[in-house]
């Protein structure tokens, strides 16, 4: 049995209730390893025996901290030690410790998160009783109590459920993001033989064995056998409950383990954790090694000229100091060459890049405008180190669910009869609740006021309007689930839940549906409709009807559907046709959700001849049968009459239009990936304005030729051309977006070439939707992006689907909402509102950007202007590696004297104001072109940093050269003149004078004064001569004139080109600032209000993928027992004609509801 | 308000720190600020220049190579490094006032005095009179720490490769040779004099050097330095101090004396002056130059035509460049009427 199994590939064995089976471990210290992955989450990486090598190990892996420990231990050489040990060795110790401790700190946090989960409790039957546990004790094979509303803790085989047929219901939102129910059920066998009482006896008696797949990330499939007493059960994914789904109305289900911890579908699909890195950073650690090798190549170079000096004077080494062997002297001056050289690149650097994004991080923190009062939950950046990388992010990739929309549907508007009740305008918060006191069954939920439909329903003056109620309140698949009054639905499509809820409230009150009958509450009186056939909803129909006796004996079909399908069936002579037009217009420009309700009186004699056809072609092969099908029901809807439209609002979370308007005006493209519906999809692109009303969707087929053809680009814009020209020919380029679903994402990884000419057809289009995607997918789609473009991706998201992606993408945000989100424990950053991403991006991220180029910019240049001038004095000092500098001032010189105003800068530096950001998007786009941290920016930076070190050495050289100055007079002239370089640099790149900046500038420069003062005083030469040997000189320099005009000449000519350019850039961009400051003043939003100028009407029905759930309702297996007491009396006569109805949809092909 | 913050302990703080909103000064820079900021910096440093370039012309400099390269120089006959205190004498003539005070310099060139092994040659600390370390001379000396196992002090090659050539100038008046007064007091740092270098306080002095031997291109210990003045001898001769402040660049001068007391305080008359020099110190091994220098100075020290000069040039250069930049204005303001 084991055997054929294997060879199918089912290798993965589970026997129930048998834990040392499973629990067969090879283990050592404290590393295990066994087959059977236990359930415990563990995110963290260190254990307090890993992390001391295991940090150092990471922090060594930085080619900066390898190349620092270098340079210590080089210093500790005394025959090369040109600077002393301790001038670096402080420095890395503290980069060590504070980003291992901030590593400790983040592991930390993770571990808790962990035991929060892991300590979540769970029933696990063990020996004939279930016994309370957490998540951490479950094995494989272990026979779970699953209660209602509880989280599944691992990948189930559902063996029994408490509802009729063992069916029962989870919420799969943490999955793929859709929110209506799913059903599952329990394999027949196991169903019927463990329904016996007590159920932990059979239950603990259950022996069967279950063979299935390896663990795999394919959360839609599931193939496996289960053996149980000498039988064989297929098991497919209709039986199984996935770990992280959350178990609804259903009160009990029992399921038998399968896969634990990381082999859960949900796990497999969450991707590894990686370290992400910035742009700037990759780009800035180029340049880092490129200084280095260069720095390496000067010495070399500067050694050779050691060696052949030394050989020229060793004729007279009487008087200078060489050892008589140059090459000897020349490896010595290598060695000595590359510490003092090493300055350039410091590593007071890596600290204050890191302190400044840990600043940021803050800021983003202490922004009240991104603290959600609602939750009391303030923005977070939960890794410190990717700020800049907000500011140049060019792809954002959105999930729906949760991020973008807030799972509530709406019902807002309708139309009857001529009439449009309900106004969109005003907020849904804001609607007068209408007085429905005389309906017992109200609840609530209505963000509709209409007072005049009420009084024309109740007082029956419109039996047009009674008439569309009837229609909703029947036409429909939903269940009902009677607790209490009023009854609870439930339906697989949420929109249909919000219309039978509107029609509950306003006085249609559907009570209980048995297979042949639906029973609704008009106005309080009750009436039995028998249900004759159900005409199911599919994606290509875009419609369902139901088909109904009344109680008074007549045949009426009410249908509903989108509008396009639905109008062209109705009677030729039907009123109200202009303004259902005008009226669906209306309801489209709110980004409502629009169906149209129709009604037809089926006379006997064709419902006879129907029925026939209809029994007929059940009998038929499948394939066959479904075009017969279709045809049969298309001629059963026609000749319908129009009672209506309804308009479902589908709630946006708050600002989200404007968010998104406001990105791309800021140029980012915006991508929805969702697990949901296309329908769903497109609807909320439109209503959330990232695509516009004449927006054309360019879906599979049409964007496969593309794919395949052998000039894409030249296609593309072909066919974008002929279909578009008539519109608009020069808005055509953003006029598209691509639609795509995960099905047809799959042929990507056959067809990697595809990849690359995709990405070229997205660029042009203005957004890509893909639906249907696992969590796999999306984050295959980021990886996509990440491929083909130099572009920085951002995803967010809010539940567990979305982990991936954000792990997956250069930044990932995580929404945590009202409840909190899975996907804030593995984002960057944390936000409450997805509006809040626009300060994050345009005044954060951007601020971030810019601060940090100019940061990094800024400290190569004083860093490498300083330093280089020892490769120009090594020409006039023999080689020697000799310090223009007093050790003290290199040693202050990046940390004292010229840290603060940078920092300040840093911290402080705003172009533009957060007003102006908001107002004026356009600004970011500068980050996305690198325009700071291009190589060729670095590369000029560099090139300054050169000419200044030139101009440091050769001017005081030219001073200097022939009198009587001493070597330490000009070393203190080559000092200021540095530090007055730097100081009028920084001077040049602020913008922003705030009173610390100004302070810190001041002090700085008073501190190189002071502190030179200090370290070339009496009082420290007295206690160490040989480390302050200074002594005197700066007494004597600074209050020599020639001292002064020398540093001052030095430094101007050092900052002249910065300056230059500088001046030359405030003289060309003066208009252009003029234009942000003026313009900023007027409001923006003006744009957005004018834009409607076309719009086509979108009308779309939402169901789960594929065919509605009429199956299970026309079977009566999910028909609950549990309906009104009064029902228990309902009549069973003339159930006749109706098997037909429900034989045709019994094998419908239904995918993965 | 107070509730409201009780209800939510996560609230950010309102204040302008946080909030990013730190009253600030934002320059807004324009063409009309910037054009005319390069004019009046340039203008300023023409200035500058122009005051130190005629400074600088203002002071008398006289140079005189006597190394004795060429057969016929005065002292080639002594540039052979084996002959020792071979005095040779340099005739030179003045045709006017040379306005005093006047300074007397040495000059040496190719001569790196900055080489880092040879400048680090030194023991401060024995420079600083600790007796421990003229028994035992710092590492840093070597190869000058120790002669046939005795300490050297003062140790390091610094100190051995002292200058050692002296100068007598006479006025030559009627064929009789009349002495200029070279004063050689207080021309070394007052630091170095005072703190940096010090004396062993013992008495005499010449006990301090018990067990310790010159160095070795010395010819007399460092406590016979000036046998003409007691009080400036061992670390503190001037001659010494000056030598010991290492020079800047290969090319350097040194103070060597003052004329600034006597006859010829307000400087030297025109007529024929003689330069006898006691030749020393070898040069022309490394290709080394000897020179003397007499000088008047400025508020600006010695003569400097280069800083005068790079001011001027600096200077123009940015008025160059604003006017680069009036013109890429103009490009930009009127576009249309190019």
């Amino acid at each position: 049995m084991a055997k054929e199994s294997f060879e199918s590939g089912l290798s993965w064995e589970v026997r129930a209730n048998s834990r040392h089976f499973h629990n067969q471990k090879k283990s050592l210290l404290c590393f295990g390893w066994g087959r059977y992955a236990d359930n415990v989450l563990r995110s963290y990486k260190y254990s307090p025996l890993t992390f001391l090598p295991l940090t150092l190990f990471e922090q060594f892996q930085r080619a900066a901290n390898l190349y620092f420990l270098l340079m210590v231990v080089m210093q500790c050489v005394p025959v090369i030690a040109s600077v002393p040990w301790y001038i670096s060795m402080i420095p890395l110790l503290l980069v060590l410790t504070v980003r291992g401790s901030k590593d400790l700190i983040n592991d930390m946090a993770r571990r808790r998160s962990d035991s929060q989960i892991n300590t979540r409790p769970c029933d696990i039957l063990i020996s004939q009783s279930f016994q309370s546990a957490q998540w951490k004790d479950l094995c494989v094979g272990d026979v779970l109590r699953i209660h209602r509303d509880q989280v599944i803790p691992a990948d189930l085989l559902l063996l029994y459920s408490s509802e009729p047929h063992s069916l029962c219901y989870v919420e799969t939102a943490d999955i793929d993001g859709e929110t209506n129910l799913k059903y599952r059920q329990a394999a027949g066998a196991t169903h019927s033989e463990l329904t016996a009482h007590p159920v932990e006896e059979t239950l603990a008696a259950f022996d069967g064995v279950v063979l299935c797949e390896e663990p795999n990330n394919r959360l839609y499939t599931f193939r496996g056998e289960l053996h149980w007493r000498g039988e064989c059960h297929l098991l497919e994914s209709e039986h199984i409950l996935l770990r992280g789904t959350v178990l609804r109305n259903t009160e009990v289900a029992y399921g038998l383990t399968i896969y634990t911890g990381t082999d859960t579908k949900i796990l497999k699909n969450s991707g590894k954790l990686r370290v992400k890195t910035t742009q700037t950073e990759k780009v800035f650690n180029f340049v880092v090694i490129g200084i280095v090798v260069t720095l390496l190549l000067a010495a070399l170079l500067l050694a050779i000229g050691s060696g052949v000096f030394s050989s020229r004077v060793t004729g007279h080494s009487n008087v200078l100091v060489a050892n008589g062997n140059p090459v000897y002297t020349g490896f010595l001056a290598y060695w000595s060459y590359i510490i003092l050289l090493s300055p350039a690149m410091p590593i007071a650097l890596y600290i204050s890049f890191e302190l400044i994004h840990t600043v940021h991080s803050y800021f983003i923190g202490w922004d009240i405008e991104m603290y959600w009062q609602q939750a009391d939950r303030p923005a977070q950046a939960r890794n410190t180190s990717l700020n800049e990388e907000l500011g140049q992010v060019e792809y954002l990739l959105s999930d729906k669910t949760g991020t973008l929309t807030q799972n509530r549907l709406l019902f807002r508007q309708c139309f009857v009869a001529g009439q449009i009740y309900g106004d969109a305008s005003v907020r849904a918060e804001d609607v007068e609740p209408m007085d429905l006191s005389w309906n017992p069954y109200s609840c609530g939920g209505l963000y509709m006021s209409a007072p005049s439909l009420v009084e024309k329903l109740r007082f029956e003056q419109c039996p047009l309007s009674r008439q569309f109620l009837t229609a909703l309140s029947l036409c429909h698949t939903v269940m009902t689930e009677w607790k209490e009054v009023p009854p609870v639905y439930q339906s697989a499509s949420p929109d249909e839940e919000t219309l039978v809820g509107a029609a509950r409230e306003l006085g249609w009150v559907f009570l209980s549906r048995t297979r042949d009958f639906v029973k609704v509450s008009e106005l309080g009186v009750t009436r039995q409709y028998q249900l004759l056939a159900l005409l199911d909803f599919t994606s290509k129909r875009r419609c369902m009807s139901v088909l109904v006796r009344e109680p008074e004996g007549g045949l009426k079909l009410y249908c509903k559907g989108a509008d396009i399908v639905i109008l062209e069936r109705l009677q030729k002579d039907s009123p109200y046709q202009e303004w259902t037009e005008r009226a669906l217009e209306l309801f489209s420009q709110a980004c409502l959700r629009t169906l149209c309700v129709a009604v037809r009186s089926v006379p006997e004699a064709l419902w006879m001849q129907w029925s026939k056809t209809l029994a007929r072609s059940a009998a038929m092969a499948t394939c066959d049968r479904d075009a017969v099908l279709e045809k049969l029901y298309d001629e059963m809807e026609q000749e319908m009459q129009l009672l209506g439209v309804t308009a479902i609002e589908d709630r946006l979370q708050e600002g989200v239009p404007e968010t998104i308007a406001l990105l791309r005006q800021a140029g980012l493209k915006v991508w929805v990936l969702t697990g949901d519906k296309k329908e769903t999809a497109v609807n909320i692109a439109y209503s959330c304005k990232l695509l516009d009303p004449d927006t054309r969707l360019l879906e599979w087929q049409e964007l496969r030729q593309i794919l395949q053809a052998p000039d894409p680009g030249a296609n593309f814009f072909k066919s974008r051309q002929m279909e578009l020209w008539a519109v608009d020919t020069n808005t055509a380029g953003a006029k598209t977006a691509v639609v795509l679903t995960g099905p047809e994402l799959a042929e990507f990884d056959q067809r990697p070439e595809w990849g690359s000419t995709f990405m070229s057809v997205a660029e042009q289009c203005q957004s890509v939707l893909c639906c249907r995607v696992t969590p796999g997918q999306k984050a295959d789609i980021v990886t996509l992006v990440r491929k083909h473009t130099s572009s920085v991706t951002m995803a967010i998201g809010d539940g567990a689907n979305d982990v991936n992606m954000i792990k997956t993408a250069h930044v990932g945000v995580g929404l945590a909402g009202v409840e909190g989100g899975q996907a804030v424990q593995s984002a960057d950053f944390a936000l409450s509102q997805f509006r809040f991403l626009q300060r994050l991006l345009l005044i954060h991220g951007r601020w971030s950007y810019k601060r940090i180029s100019i940061f990094l910019r800024y400290f190569l240049f004083k860093t490498c202007s300083f330093a280089l001038v020892h490769i120009w004095f090594g020409f006039f000092n023999g080689f020697s590696a000799q310090t223009l500098y007093e050790i003290w001032f290199i040693a202050m010189y990046t940390v004292l004297y010229t840290a603060s105003p940078i920092m300040c800068l840093a911290f402080f530096e705003q172009d533009v104001t957060a007003e102006i950001s908001l107002k004026w998007p356009e600004v970011y786009k500068s980050g996305q072109r690198q325009e700071l941290s291009s190589p060729l920016v670095i590369c000029l930076t560099l090139l300054h940093a050169v000419y200044s070190s030139f101009v440091l050495f050769f001017i005081p050289l030219g001073v200097f050269h022939n009198t009587a100055f001493d070597y330490q007079t000009m070393s203190v002239t080559v000092s200021m003149a540095a530090t007055f370089t730097a100081t009028i640099e920084i001077m040049l790149v602020t913008r922003y004078w705030t009173k610390i900046s100004v302070a810190s500038l001041g002090v700085s420069v008073v501190l190189y004064f002071i502190v030179s003062r200090i370290t070339q005083s009496r009082f420290l030469f007295e206690r160490s001569p040989k480390d302050y040997f200074f002594i005197g000189t700066s007494d004597k320099a600074f209050i020599d004139p020639v001292v002064w005009l020398t540093a001052l000449l030095t430094a101007w000519t050092a900052v002249l080109p910065s300056f230059t350019a500088h001046a030359l850039s405030v003289i060309q961009t003066a208009h252009d600032k003029h234009k942000v400051h003026s313009v900023s003043l007027q409001p923006t939003q003006l744009k957005t209000n004018f834009r409607r100028a076309t719009s086509l009407r979108r009308s779309s029905y939402a169901l789960s993928q594929g065919a509605g759930p009429g199956r299970l309702i026309s079977s009566g297996t999910c028909i609950r027992s549990t309906a009104p007491p009064v029902d228990e009396k309902m009549t069973c006569s003339n159930n006749l004609p109706l098997s037909q109805g429900q034989t045709h949809t019994k094998d419908y092909n239904s995918t993965s509801m | 308000m107070v509730k409201e913050e009780e209800e939510s302990p996560n609230r950010p703080d309102n204040t302008a720190f946080t909030q990013q909103r730190l009253p600030a000064w934002q320059p807004m820079l324009s063409a009309g600020i910037v054009i005319p900021g390069f004019v009046v910096i340039g203008l300023v440093f023409i200035g500058i220049g122009v005051a130190l370039f005629v400074t600088s012309r203002s002071i008398t400099v006289l140079e005189i190579d006597y190394t004795g390269v060429d057969k016929d120089s005065p002292c080639f006959k002594c540039s052979d490094p084996d002959i020792k205190n071979c005095p040779c004498t340099v005739d030179f003539t003045i045709d006017t006032l040379f306005e005093g005070p006047l300074f007397l310099y040495y000059g040496l060139s190719n001569y790196f005095q900055n080489y880092r092994k040879y400048s680090a040659s030194k023991d401060l600390t024995q420079l600083s009179g600790d007796l421990a370390n003229f028994k035992a001379p710092s590492d840093d000396c070597y190869p000058y720490d120790y002669s046939a196992q005795k300490p050297i002090v003062p140790c390091g090659s610094i100190a051995n490769s002292m200058f050692n050539d002296t100068f007598k100038l006479f006025h030559m008046v009627k064929g009789t040779k009349n002495p200029v007064a070279l004063d050689g007091k207080g021309i070394a740092w007052w630091t170095d004099y005072n703190v940096k270098f010090r004396n062993p306080s013992v008495n005499p002095l010449k006990d301090a050097f018990n067990g310790t031997t010159k160095p070795p291109f010395w010819p007399k210990p460092a406590y016979e330095l000036d046998p003409t003045d007691p009080a400036n001898n061992g670390f503190i001769n001037q001659d010494f101090l000056v030598w010991m402040r290492a020079a800047a660049l290969p090319n350097f001068r040194k103070l060597y004396r003052r004329i600034s007391e006597g006859e010829y305080e307000k400087g030297l008359p025109a007529g024929n002056y003689s330069l006898e020099i006691a030749y020393n110190y070898p040069v022309l091994k490394f290709e080394g130059r000897k020179k003397v220098v007499f000088s008047n100075v400025s508020w600006m020290g010695g003569k400097n035509e280069f800083l005068g000069i790079a001011y001027l040039v600096i200077g123009s250069l940015c008025v160059v460049m604003s006017i680069v930049m009036l013109i890429v204005y103009a490009k930009f303001k009127f576009p249309e009427e190019d």
